[in-house]
């Protein structure tokens, strides 16, 4: 376990699986007398924005101008990189093919072993499609058919090679859990447990119950209380990473009894579920999320597909919000993703038809700052403020609005996109077959 | 009248209607008509303009600062024909591993009591063409056009032919595309000279009474709508459709812009769904954000249908896409209104002229902006109630307390 990571280290090697990501150097510039979202709840008006070496330098009125490339900013709105909690671009890719479907390992109930970024084929299009929306950072998650689901990582929208290119720096991996029916109805389908939703219940309780075990028998051995460690498990090393606070929980989760259900068994086990995701009926416990610190992961509007999403209203993310509790706007698709910002507007205007008061710059903490709270990086990114990366979008209007687009998009202060000229990453399987990789 | 016999809601509801101050697309000109005022009677358009009174007696609905249009027209969807998509109990919208095409009427589905209508109709959808999907024939049946309130939801039974020839579809007929165009060709030939006494369906031809449906329906002049994504297989369509006589609507179209002159020459509608630009298949991967704007450009009249039914209130959302890549404004709410009424043969519906129906839809603002909402819904001359199982949640767990 532990110990061959510190091997690896020791030999000066870089770790395995370790992201190999690192910034493009970019000159620094500074976006002139422009209107800002700050993803942290405050709108800035005529303010600049100076990013040097990567990095947000300075915000105010009139900051020097000298040795720095001007992007007028003018009539335009800046906000934070969005990002997505909840994406399976990479693996479940376009073309949307069998041979291409490698999201769900829909073998075992439990596969926590297996880590999704192993099937995220970095050349997917429609990495670049969600960039041209504004996406910096995405959280890729394996599917929901397990109770386990195994462990999702976060990604630079950037392009690369190899999935290690694309992985965030520092940032934890995630165990994807999933409730409710579909556990249950694709594994009871086959004849076999779960077939009920008390049948997920014991599901979860039986695999804590067996890495509460293995993690006593690693914790003897490091001790020096036992003769060897225990036989490596893959399964439970994640669900140790869990328990140790290194590994968060992403728990998709419709219903709001179901949900209640969950916080008792985090709290049996000992671990923390960082988030909720598709939790459409969280506005009927905001006060008990708020209370737990547990954010919710929301589609603005989508209901109905199947019988636990049958209480989905479009105020959720409004109420969530409203009870003081963490609200995240997540896409799941690779349609949605490219409008963070409108399904943000959407579930931000549902609220104000029913009478409700929130402002712009406080929705827009639902697609940047919340969701970097919810994957672990919010130190690092999620809003513009001094001293974190510069993973930025320039809209060309409020992007509150259906018509803004986006102009500029910077990741670690380097123009991915810039929609004037059309740059932007042209992946391997667009090349003179796409719209995309023609030739101009 | 039958307001005697059903009480005080609908007799309220039935009252004549004035709409006055608001900035008014009739959708006969790009230019609204500001602080203007509709008159509603009888279910229908009374009267339009900016020099009306509106009679005392009428019921007022203050429009100042808001903006005014017919009610929008989804033109595909399974509205009225799934309540839940998991719960195969609540879905109607298609026949599996039964042998019926082209005669399934899907009108026999409807059910009048689905919550999808209510929630649409809060947003101001007031009319929608209900189509069955392909569950195991290319030729899925023939679809509905409804209203999405008032007395009546049936506006038009067998209103279109719905079919699809994509590559999902091509698995009907073996797996390839050229025994599906064959197929379908030849049927609609067998089916033009189709007499029921003399026809024996051998193997798997269509039965007696598919044919029977096929041969009214290549005689009534309605439009059939395929689902086809890739750009040889539209003009294979166009070429058929020639072939046979028949009015064609693209219904998906991905590539449609790459022959949209060939659109244009045949006066075939395309019918837009979702984003449209994922190359998520082989069949699409020409399809891109301004599809519409370069179809419109070229004089193809294109239609928007929400990309799940659920959520075909998101109509007006993805028309402001297209007008965000390239589309003029006024097209698009033209396609939501007017083409679209056009195009499923609603003619009194999608404008706002004396005699049209009283569809009518009071926006807080621009109705393709996503922080709009419809303020007033009236459908066929009634206000809608602005309640639906989703707004009855949301009071109740307004004050969990």
């Amino acid at each position: 376990m532990a110990a061959l990571a510190l091997a690896a280290a020791a030999a000066g090697a870089r770790e395995p699986y370790e992201s190999t990501y690192e910034p493009l150097e970019a000159p620094d510039f500074l976006i002139a007398s422009t209107s800002v979202y700050t993803g942290a709840g405050d709108m800035l008006e005529g303010v600049d924005v100076r990013v040097e070496a990567g990095r947000i330098a300075a915000i105010g009125a009139d900051l020097p101008r000298d040795g720095v490339e001007v992007v007028d900013g003018a009539g335009r709105w800046l906000t934070p990189g969005i990002i997505d909690v909840h994406s399976h671009l990479g693996a479940y890719p376009s073309p949307a093919v069998d041979s291409t479907s490698d999201g769900n390992e829909a073998t075992s109930p439990n596969t926590a072993e297996v880590w999704v970024e192993h099937s995220v084929w970095p050349q997917d299009p429609q990495f670049t499609l969600a960039l041209a929306g504004g996406v910096t950072t995405l959280h890729i998650l394996p599917g929901s058919a397990n109770l386990f689901g195994g462990r999702g990582v976060t990604l630079k929208n950037v392009p690369s090679r190899t999935v290690q290119g694309m992985k965030f720096p520092g940032a934890p991996q995630s165990l994807k859990m999933a409730c409710g029916e579909n556990p249950k109805m694709y594994y009871g389908g086959k004849e076999m447990a779960p077939s009920t939703r008390m049948g997920n219940v014991a599901g979860y309780r039986a695999a804590w119950a067996r890495a509460v075990a293995y993690r006593e028998q690693r914790d003897a051995w490091l001790a020096g209380d036992a003769d060897a460690p225990p036989e490596r498990d893959l399964t439970l090393d994640t669900l140790v990473g869990v328990l140790d606070g290194e590994i968060l929980v992403q728990n998709h989760c419709y219903r709001a009894d179901e949900m209640a259900t969950m916080m008792d068994v985090a709290q049996e086990f000992g671990y923390k579920i960082t988030a909720f995701h598709h939790a459409v009926e969280s506005y009927k416990i905001a006060d008990l999320l708020a209370e737990a610190g547990i954010c919710s992961a929301m589609w603005s509007d989508w209901w109905g597909f199947k019988l636990e999403a049958f209480d989905a209203i479009p105020q959720n993310a409004a109420l969530v919000d409203a009870a003081g509790a963490c609200a995240i706007i997540h896409s799941d698709s690779a349609e949605l993703i490219q409008r963070m910002n409108q399904e943000a507007a959407k579930a931000m205007a549902a609220g104000w038809r029913m009478g409700m008061e929130i402002s712009e710059a406080r929705a827009m903490r639902w697609i940047t700052l919340n969701a970097a709270r919810a994957l672990g990086i919010d130190g690092e990114t999620g809003s513009i403020e001094v001293g974190k990366v510069a993973d930025l979008v320039l809209w060309s209007r409020n992007p509150f609005s259906v018509y803004a687009l986006a102009d500029v998009v910077w990741i670690d202060g380097y123009a991915y996109y810039d929609r004037k000229t059309s740059k932007m990453p042209v992946r391997d399987f667009d090349l003179e077959q796409t719209v995309r990789g023609m030739s101009r | 009248m039958a307001a005697l016999t059903m009480g005080i809601w609908i007799t309220a509801a039935y009252a004549d209607i004035a709409i006055v101050g608001g900035r008014v697309y009739t959708m006969e000109s790009p230019e609204p008509l500001r602080n203007a005022t509709v008159l509603i009677s009888d279910g229908r358009i009374e009267a339009v303009g900016t020099d009306i009174e509106a009679p005392f007696d009428y019921r007022q609905i203050d429009a100042t600062g808001k903006i005014v249009t017919p009610g929008l027209i989804e033109s595909y969807s399974q509205l009225g024909l799934v309540e839940i998509w998991a719960e195969g109990t609540t879905v109607d919208s298609q026949v599996e591993e039964y042998a019926v095409g082209p005669s399934l009427d899907i009108s026999f589905a409807i059910n009048p009591a689905s919550t999808l209508l209510a929630v649409s109709r809060m947003d101001g959808v007031t009319r929608a063409v209900v189509a069955p999907m392909p569950g195991s024939d290319p030729l899925a049946g023939l679809g509905a056009t409804i209203r999405l309130g008032g007395d009546k939801l049936l506006v038009e039974s067998r209103a279109a032919l719905f079919g699809d020839v994509t590559s999902s579809a091509a698995n009907f007929t073996g797996g390839s595309r050229a025994v599906l165009l064959q197929r379908l060709n030849d049927a609609m030939h067998e089916a033009a000279r189709f007499s029921p006494n003399r026809y024996r369906a051998e193997g798997d031809e269509y039965s007696r009474q598919d044919m029977a449906a096929l041969k009214g329906f290549l005689r009534s002049g309605k439009p059939v709508v395929l689902r086809v994504d890739r750009a040889i297989d539209i003009l294979r369509c166009i070429e058929l459709a020639e072939e046979h006589g028949l009015r064609l609507i693209v219904l998906g179209g991905a590539e449609a812009w790459k022959v949209r002159e060939t659109l244009a020459a045949t006066n075939t509608v395309v019918v837009l769904s979702a984003s449209g630009n994922l190359p998520a298949g082989f069949d699409a991967l020409g399809a891109r954000l301004d599809n519409a704007a370069l179809l419109q450009q070229a004089n193809v009249d294109v239609l928007y249908a929400g990309s799940e039914t659920h959520n075909s209130r998101n109509l007006r959302q993805l028309a402001g896409n297209a007008v965000a890549h390239g589309v003029l404004w006024f097209d698009a709410l033209k396609s939501l209104t007017q083409i679209a009424a056009l195009t499923w043969k609603m003619s009194d519906a999608g404008v706002l002229r004396p005699g049209a129906v009283g569809d009518v839809v009071v926006w807080t603002g621009d109705p393709l902006e996503v922080t709009t909402w419809a303020a007033h819904v009236i459908i066929q001359g009634r206000i809608v109630r602005m309640h639906s199982r989703q707004t009855g949640l949301f009071h109740r767990y307004r004050s969990p307390d």
